[in-house]
């Protein structure tokens, strides 16, 4: 960066010694640095991206790993997600359907899609949109029998919706667990959905009555269960009324006949 | 007048030059507390008047005593109904209460069992918002003066019975020193020190200060107040729940210590009202906005929100309304200080406790935040009516 | 010559702090110190937009004409924070999730357009560089240190790892709820500065007015 004007050397030299204020110039600086910007960000962005597309498809892994009770900090996500068998369900029909390839159905974009879901009328959810098709996590065990099935759940608490998976048993009745991979719930209070603690206590809860037969019972609420609600209730988060509301309706609304309803009395029947 | 000799005795120590000038305010304080203060403007222009800070403060803590007597036998009456109905009382505070029996249909009893819950809470109060007091008073060199006497009192009013005791000493810290003595002391904060730190704890410690099991110091009783009852269930769910108008009217209903007593608050009320503590415009404002406000959103109506539905007569006898009326809107330092800008300002906290009751879905109880909310607008609502004002005399004189 | 490159180094920290005596880029301090971990990331972002948005404006400075110099600076700021995003996104992909779009908005941090337009525009390359570095860790200082207080008193942590076991976990440490809602961190900053300008005399700002007294008449 010499101060000492020498005589300008060149096209390039004339051009950095010309006044930046005249109007060529000013034309000619707008359009480099442009170029040279959108360059460097669209070289960033392109090499980049199948990494973070990596990334954004472990997060999902990982999250239905940990509802399923397999993830530990450290173990290889992809790997153990080979163990998964996803498949798209019918929900109208509770069935699977081969319709789309497991791999690529994306269910946010069904569930705007004007072809792929529906409107709600009635909706305990605050959904808005249902997508006619979900993709549900199959675990099978070695030797091939069904071990896990777990089941994307979403739907509004108090400030957010939450979305999350639900583990059941494979006779569509029993609960593993519940976890919610996205919410914006108060910290300290509707956050506590996170809470191990909150979490456990959905282990080895029933969704229906009369072992599996029976209308769905499941319910998050206050207070110390009568005897036949023992297996059915789970105790509200202190504090977060609107939050455990928000659970209690996006569980109900999404095990019952709207939502996974018909699927759930396929696979206690066995005949998915 | 032995005591009198005494102060005149000791003055010279703590005045200029002395050998505790450091603790002037200590001296002052105390002095002051005892005496009418000594120090008198010395120029003009003079006004003369009967009242002065210190009978303003004394005043509205004579007038929360009906508030203190009712909520605390409210309090040791819920208490002992709880125990009643077969819970075990637990605690220290619960066994002192036992030398008077559980007996809910003894008021002695009931007096008592609210007592050793306000006590311990007003005494930790007293201590540590008097240390932070007395600590700014001395470093910024300005009086301890008995407004710290009204914040200490309608902070305990305002909370529920059970609060722990680190929780009190941490709000009225936050309350003292962020909400008054950060901007110079009594008479320069524009936001009310007990609230502030009554919203401190509702925001760092929800589970404490809101939710179904706090109203009540009984270890294991659950029991929501009339309103997120109504705010889940509708307010004609209240009479199922055997909560009637009178009963919120006369305060025995589930809610802070003090503030359950809409009778009490009014009692208190008109004390400040007669005495011209208590500016009437405020109350006016405050009741016209909510009254508005409220039969507005009944004619609108909402399917999901029974809130919507619920009348005016009922919003100002549940929650903090009738109290915070009384004491906080009506508080002279954080209020708007212009005639017509009292109007608006209690209008505007009219309005906000009905909105933040009806339509906000996390907070039921919306008092506090509206008088705060209105605190922050005061200034600008006194700026503007003294520019209209202004604009109006300019006009006549062309 | 070397001291004065200590200066601009050292001065943005306490005697010149863009947050509590700028009182610039407050919105992202609010929005990102829940946590220590979620801070040192924005902290380390912000410095490298600073420092390297500093470095290629100043070379740039003789060439950029003036009637468009913002959108140059913008410019190059942009392209500077599209790339750490970026490399978030790919590296650093729960940290960038948390972190959501306060990355892109480090392009609206004063703190960068400040010492661009009032530093590099004027300055060679090499202390502009170092007055984007010292800055940018003024900034990332006081982050760390709402940081630290939200996420140790708020969730019982620091780095996510437990110090105070909280009463939800078992232990006894009843978390400050307020401490994880961003408004507190208002509350910090500004006891922050009280305590700076408590220790430095120099920052206290003149008052606007004073009240007369009575006497003085």
């Amino acid at each position: 960066m010499s101060d000492i004007p020498d005589a300008p050397k060149g096209p390039i030299g004339r051009f950095l010694a010309a006044s930046p204020d005249g109007v060529g110039k000013t034309i000619a600086v707008a359009v480099f640095i442009c170029l040279l910007a959108s360059m460097i960000v669209s070289v960033a962005a392109v090499s980049l991206r199948p990494i973070q597309e990596a990334n954004s498809l472990v997060d999902k892994q990982r999250n239905i790993l940990e509802v399923a009770g397999i993830y530990e900090p450290g173990i290889d996500i992809q790997e153990a997600f080979q163990s998964f068998e996803p498949r798209v369900v019918d929900l109208a029909t509770g069935r699977y359907t081969d319709q789309f390839d497991p791999a690529t159905f994306d269910d946010a974009a069904a569930a705007s899609d004007p072809e792929l879901s529906v409107e709600l009328d009635n909706d305990p959810a605050g959904i808005g949109r249902k997508a006619l098709y979900r993709t549900v996590y199959l675990l099978n065990d070695d030797q091939g029998a069904l071990e896990r099935v777990i089941l994307p759940v979403h739907g509004y608490g108090l400030w957010s919706t939450l979305y999350g998976f639900i583990a059941l048993a494979p006779n569509g009745n029993d609960i593993l667990a519940l976890q919610f991979y996205q919410h914006g719930e108060t910290p300290g209070l509707g956050a506590e959905v996170d809470n191990p603690r909150w979490k456990a206590l959905w282990s080895g809860k029933e969704l229906r009555g009369d072992g599996g037969d029976g209308d769905l019972k499941i319910t998050v609420a206050k207070g110390v269960p009568s005897a036949d609600m023992q297996a059915h209730q789970i105790d509200a988060l202190a504090g977060a009324t609107l939050t455990s509301v928000g659970v209690d309706n996006l569980v109900r609304f999404w095990m019952g006949e709207e939502g996974f309803g018909p699927y759930l009395e396929n696979l206690r029947e066995g005949g998915v | 007048m032995g005591a009198r000799q005494f102060f005149d005795r000791i003055e010279p120590n703590f005045t200029k030059g002395g050998k505790y000038e450091k603790f002037f305010p200590l001296y002052e304080m105390v002095e002051s507390f005892l005496y009418t203060p000594k120090t008198v403007t010395k120029a003009a222009p003079h006004a003369r008047s009967f009242i002065d800070m210190k009978r303003i403060m004394t005043y509205v803590v004579i007038a929360t005593i009906p508030c203190i007597l009712i909520g605390l036998w409210n309090t040791g009456l819920q208490a002992n109904e709880a125990i009643a109905a077969g819970l075990e009382p637990t605690g220290w505070r619960a066994s002192i209460a036992g030398i008077f029996g559980y007996n809910p249909s003894n008021p002695l009893a009931n007096f008592m069992h609210g007592f050793v819950y306000f006590l311990p809470i007003y005494i930790t109060t007293l201590v540590v918002g008097g240390f932070w007091e007395v600590l700014f008073a001395t470093i910024r060199r300005h009086e301890v003066n008995e407004g710290f006497l009204v914040t200490s009192m309608l902070y305990v009013l305002i909370l529920p019975a059970s609060t722990p005791l680190w929780q009190v000493a941490l709000g009225i810290s936050f309350g003292v020193v962020l909400g008054k003595e950060v901007f110079g002391g009594t008479g320069k904060n524009f936001l009310n020190p007990a609230l502030t730190g009554r919203a401190f704890l509702y925001f760092a410690y929800p589970a404490s200060m809101s939710g179904d099991s706090v109203w009540v110091p009984v270890d294991g009783y659950s029991g929501a107040t009339a309103l997120s009852i109504s705010a889940s269930q509708g307010f004609q769910d209240l009479a199922a729940q055997g909560i009637t108008w009178w009963d919120a009217f006369f305060g025995t209903i589930q809610g802070c210590l003090g503030e359950t007593s809409t009778l009490a608050c009014l009692i208190g009320l008109a004390f400040l009202l007669a005495t011209r503590i208590a500016n009437w415009r405020l109350i006016v404002g405050c009741l016209a906005g909510t009254i508005g406000f409220s039969l507005l959103l009944n004619v609108i109506g909402s399917d999901t929100n029974p809130m919507f539905a619920m009348p005016w007569y009922w919003h100002i006898v549940l929650g903090g309304y009738a109290f915070g009326l009384a004491f906080m809107v009506t508080e002279p330092v954080s209020a708007s200080h212009t005639n017509m800008g009292r109007y608006y300002y209690g209008a505007l906290i009219g309005v906000m406790v009905v909105m933040i009751r009806v339509i906000n879905p996390a907070f039921p109880e919306g008092m506090m935040l509206a008088i705060l909310f209105a605190n922050i607008f005061a200034p600008l609502i006194d700026h503007f009516v003294v520019q209209a004002n202004i604009r109006r005399r300019a006009k006549r004189n062309v | 010559m070397p001291q004065v490159k200590r200066e601009l180094l050292i001065d943005p920290l306490v005697d010149n702090n863009p947050i509590t005596l700028q009182v610039l880029g407050i919105c992202s301090a609010l929005a990102v110190t829940s946590s220590l971990t979620v801070s040192f990331v924005m902290a380390l972002a912000v410095i490298f937009v600073t420092a390297f948005s500093n470095f290629f404006i100043s070379i740039l400075r003789n060439q950029i004409p003036s009637s468009i110099r913002i959108i140059v600076q913008m410019v190059i700021i942009a392209s500077l924070v599209i790339l750490v995003d970026q490399v978030l996104k790919a590296y650093a992909y729960e940290i960038s999730k948390t972190l959501s779009v306060f990355v892109g908005l480090i392009i609206t941090n004063c703190i960068v357009m400040g010492r661009a337009e009032a530093f590099a525009m004027k300055n060679p390359p090499i202390p502009s560089f170092l007055d984007g570095l010292g800055n940018g860790m003024g900034y990332g200082l006081i982050l760390m240190l709402v940081g630290f207080i939200r996420e140790l008193f708020g969730a019982g942590s620091l780095f996510g790892v437990t110090i105070l076991p909280t009463v939800n976990n078992g232990g006894w440490y009843v978390p400050n709820g307020m401490l994880l809602l961003p408004p507190s961190a208002f509350f910090i900053i500004g006891l922050l500065i009280w305590f700076f300008r408590t220790w430095k005399p120099a920052q206290v700002e003149k008052r606007e007015f004073t009240i007369q007294t009575a006497e003085a008449h």
